[in-house]
């Protein structure tokens, strides 16, 4: 079994005058596919607006807006309304770019850069803020508290906010694309195995079905569950083993079974990670801002 | 054979186009869906305070004018009252003068009445006197006329006291 995971596709270069020759990789081609979305579904949300007698389309799109900027101001205060694009930005981009991996398309949240990119521009936020309300002498001689020895390691854990907010939400996409390259790869040499032993002849492989289907009218004359299910599987397993032995090879089991681990990877981990890095945006800022 | 990255690379482009990608994102969300839903919610809020602001002036409208009507209402009571007073007092009075009037006009008839009844007598007396001379002067030439004997002057006596009773 032999599993490699890579990152991005580099599609070409491009030269650039003060790069030089730069990839051209997939995440910007995936990038730029997922603003296309967002943005085509969010101007679709946001034309035909009445103030009175709203359609459906209206009601989700002021239901979105509504938990937006309760979501802002829940954990920002009512003073902080202008963060509400860039936070919604984050959290549509995040979340549009972690799904969009399920259609099969590379996930631009799946390179470190693009969390590290959003990651840098909440540091300069927080940067201003922090500037902004002690004032920048203070904000420097913050750095040698409470010793000047200090000083290293003060400005590590400044530099430090944005690398950690890259690389959590970094690495829990990374997991879940390592752990579904790892399931494919077991499901495909399971497959082979399986398929090797009962596809080794076609005699195994139709008496196999012919045992399923008995199980099964077996299981469904009883009445009993555990005939029927096994008959299924059986049957299932008999038929596409004798396609196998006729020449038709495919890694049968990647079928299906490969959405189970993803239900949590790809769905809940990419919905909650776009909520976490803008939980972190809203509340670091707030906590820089002081007040 | 397509040529990948590996699984975590450092790469300036990329990191420069994804901050970019996310000032447009951020921009084009704000122009196309956020600016609009709070424009519409705006005026959505202005429009329900407009409707409370326009209920709370029809209110104090209404006010006014059952404030007005209610003065309006007790100005005419009075004024009617004053008309009643009025008119009960010129009633009142016209009604002592008419009497008055009454009164002195029986006054004066009856005076005229007595002055009246004064006269008719006086002049019943002057025309008794003329009566009673021109009778004597009749009878004065009468008498003169013809010699009078004793039975015929005291027969003509009475008869002259007998006219002159009759003219009295």
């Amino acid at each position: 079994m032999d599993v490699s995971i890579n990152g991005a596709r580099v599609l070409g270069y491009i030269n650039l005058p003060l790069f030089g020759d730069v990839q051209i990789t997939q995440t910007l081609t995936a990038a730029l596919l997922v603003m296309i979305i967002i943005t085509g579904v969010l101007a679709w949300l946001g034309s035909g607006l009445t103030v009175t007698g709203i359609s459906r389309k209206q009601a989700v799109a002021e239901m979105g807006y509504n938990a937006i900027v309760n979501f802002v101001r829940g954990n920002m205060g009512p003073n902080f309304d202008y963060y509400i694009p860039l936070v919604f930005a984050i959290f549509a981009t995040s979340i549009v770019s972690n799904l969009i991996s399920l259609l099969g398309i590379w996930s631009p949240t799946a390179d470190l850069m693009t969390e590290l990119a959003w990651g840098l521009v909440v540091f300069v936020n927080i940067t201003y803020h922090k500037i902004k309300s002690s004032g920048i002498k203070e904000y420097l001689r913050g750095f040698l508290d409470p010793i000047p020895i200090l000083l290293p390691i003060n400005i590590m854990s400044e530099c430090f906010t944005p690398v950690s907010m890259a690389c959590r939400h970094f690495g829990n996409i990374l997991s879940g694309t390592v752990i579904s390259a790892l399931v494919y790869a077991a499901l495909v040499a399971a497959n082979n195995a399986l398929f090797n032993l009962l596809g080794s002849s076609l005699y195994v492989a139709i008496i196999v079905a012919v045992v399923g289907i008995a199980l099964f009218l077996i299981g469904k004359k009883l009445g009993k569950k555990l005939p029927l299910v096994l008959g299924i599987i059986a049957a299932i397993l008999g038929v596409l083993a004798v396609f196998t032995n006729l020449g038709v090879n495919y890694p049968w089991l990647t079928i299906g079974i490969p959405a189970i681990p993803s239900l949590y990877f790809d769905w809940f981990g990419g919905c909650i990670q776009a909520f976490i890095f803008c939980t972190l945006t809203t509340l670091f800022i707030k906590q820089a801002a002081g007040d | 054979m397509d040529l990948y990255q590996s699984l975590v690379t450092v790469n300036p482009v990329t990191l420069i186009a994804q901050i970019c990608n996310l000032f447009i994102q951020l921009f084009l969300a704000k122009k196309f869906f956020l600016d609009k839903v709070k424009a519409i919610l705006d005026q959505r809020r202005e429009a329900a305070d407009k409707e409370i602001t326009d209920a709370q002036a029809a209110r104090a409208e209404a006010e006014e004018i059952k404030r007005t009507y209610e003065q309006n209402m007790r100005e005419a009571r009075a004024k009617a009252d004053d008309l009643l007073l009025n008119a009960q007092r010129s009633a009142n009075s016209r009604s002592e003068e008419i009497i008055g009037q009454a009164q002195q006009a029986a006054a004066q008839i009856k005076q005229k009445a007595a002055a009246d009844i004064e006269m008719e007598k006086k002049k019943a007396l002057n025309d008794a006197k003329n009566e009673i001379s021109g009778l004597a002067l009749a009878i004065a030439g009468k008498v003169v006329a013809r010699e009078l004997n004793a039975a015929d002057q005291e027969q003509m006596i009475d008869r002259f006291i007998n006219e002159l009773g009759g003219a009295v």
